[in-house]
């Protein structure tokens, strides 16, 4: 198979940069752990692929529409408690797909691994994460209306559509990230890069832009510190990310915790 | 539907799993008047507003005059403090351009904002930063920008400190007499519905009573609507 150079550097800017342009209205919607719920759905989505001996992302992408669809429904039924049901129902697809990847395959499933692929998979994974980080953008307006007052975004005609349109870009997100980050860490780099900057940021359009530049740029530096040292991208890319949200504490404005 | 009816409601009930919480409520609202709502906790006051906003299913008539304009004042943002969303990203939501704010809508919001008495350094401010009678203000000039013919607020004096609320209601009362907009309001202060509201809706699940405030609460309205132990607790 003939691989393109940098691969893994150019899915870490773009799935980088993707990651933190949803990063801020995850945060604030507090579907923080939602990312790591669909995450785990991906699993099985891979152990299938594998069986079925096709590009493990296109079992990622199916089981996480799939889920993406499923948090959308349990979201609109106000009587189940669905942090509950959602918990339940995603470790249960972690135990499916840990007993039903090959052996050798489940450490790279988990924390990621340096992709290998060719170009015209490389140009539509790329194509891919622009779309999402785009949509972020031209929706932030209609996505931060419903967060700030949900009643007054419907009396202005913004239906639970947009709620299902997020998701599906989350979704979508997460399941680029899937293969250089890992399917337990994914869910982390959703909200690291928006983590370090709201504690930085005065105002919500500064606020997705840093993100989003965080995004990319921990991406990159943390492959590129894996690939220096041999470590798996997933743990560096993450610890990296946790480490400067750490030394981002400090400015943290005050009363704002 | 006469004219000046801005608002017609008949027979409207609303049932939340399985249990009545308005019952067959109607009333109309005139242009440019100011109506309010009053009744005691869990009367159903805030459901009758999402009914009447589309928020709820509902049986029964709700009838917004055609060319109508609606204004809505929730109580509070919903979201928590430490977001980092200015006040002026707020009201951007309601602009077309909301990365690049073009400068209509800025001289539409000073307007507001000067009705509303309301300095433009609270633009710079994030919402968590906001005071109660801050919010509240910002609230209002927000539903204003789009030139409502009528206001809908939901106990507009909730947050606010205390000595605030004259504030508010007096500015609520310019926008009134200066615009002409109806005022549709939850109150829970009945010295503020005799002394604003030209017509009251007393309601506990269906109408107690409805009118002018001076006929409509009297001393058997309100014990019908507050039950008999409050005025009892009120002679010791």
């Amino acid at each position: 198979m003939h691989t393109v150079p940098h691969t893994s550097f150019w899915i870490a800017l773009l799935v980088g940069i993707a990651s933190g342009s949803v990063g801020p209205f995850i945060l604030l919607r507090r579907m923080a752990l939602v990312g790591d719920a669909l995450s785990h759905v991906a699993l099985p989505g891979i152990a299938l692929a594998l069986i079925y001996h096709l590009d493990p992302f296109y079992g990622v992408i199916v089981f996480l529409i799939a889920a993406a669809f499923l948090v959308f429904w349990l979201e609109g039924r106000s009587r189940v408690p669905p942090d509950a049901i959602v918990g339940l129902l995603f470790t249960a697809s972690l135990a499916i797909g840990i007993l039903m990847i090959p052996n050798a395959d489940v450490v790279e499933s988990l924390f990621g691994a340096f992709p290998t692929l060719t170009l015209p998979l490389l140009l539509a994974i790329l194509l891919a994460a622009v779309v999402p980080s785009v949509l972020c953008f031209w929706f932030a307006k209609r996505f931060l209306f419903l967060i700030v007052s949900p009643d007054l975004a419907k009396v202005h005609g913004l239906g639970r559509g947009y709620d299902l349109a997020l998701l599906l870009i989350f979704a979508m997100i997460v399941a680029l990230g899937i293969k250089l980050v890992g399917t337990l860490l994914m869910g982390a780099l959703t909200i690291i890069p928006a983590s370090i900057a709201k504690n930085l940021a005065q105002g919500m359009r500064r606020y997705v832009i840093l993100s989003a530049i965080f995004g990319g740029a921990i991406s990159v530096a943390g492959a590129w510190i894996a690939e220096s040292f041999r470590f798996l991208p997933g743990p560096a890319i993450v610890l990296l990310g946790v480490g400067l949200f750490v030394l981002s504490l400090p400015f943290a404005r005050r009363g704002m915790a | 539907m006469t004219d000046d009816t801005v608002l017609t409601v008949k027979d409207v009930s609303v049932t939340l799993d399985n249990q009545p919480v308005l019952q067959n409520v109607s009333f109309m609202l005139k242009q440019g008047e100011a109506f309010a709502v009053i009744g005691p906790n869990g009367a159903g006051k805030t459901v009758l507003f999402r009914a009447l906003l589309g928020l709820l299913p509902h049986t029964g008539l709700v009838e917004w005059r055609r060319d109508v304009k609606i204004g809505y004042v929730p109580q509070r943002f919903s979201v928590d403090r430490s977001a980092p969303i200015s006040a002026m990203e707020f009201f951007l939501l309601q602009s077309a351009h909301f990365w690049r704010p073009n400068t209509a809508f800025t001289a539409q919001l000073d307007q507001e904002l000067t009705l509303m008495g309301l300095d433009r350094r609270v633009l710079q401010k994030s919402l968590g930063e906001l005071s109660g009678g801050e919010t509240q203000r910002v609230l209002i000039a927000s539903a204003l920008l789009e030139k409502p013919s009528v206001l809908l607020l939901d106990e507009p004096t909730a947050a606010v400190d205390a000595g605030f609320e004259e504030t508010v209601y007096a500015l609520l009362h310019r926008v009134q007499t200066e615009r002409g907009t109806a005022l549709l309001l939850i109150s829970h202060d009945l010295s503020v519905v005799y002394r604003y509201a030209q017509r009251v809706l007393c309601l506990n699940k269906c109408v107690v009573c409805q009118g002018p405030p001076v006929e409509a609460l009297n001393p058997q309205a309100l014990a019908t609507l507050y039950g008999e132990a409050s005025f009892y607790h009120h002679e010791h």
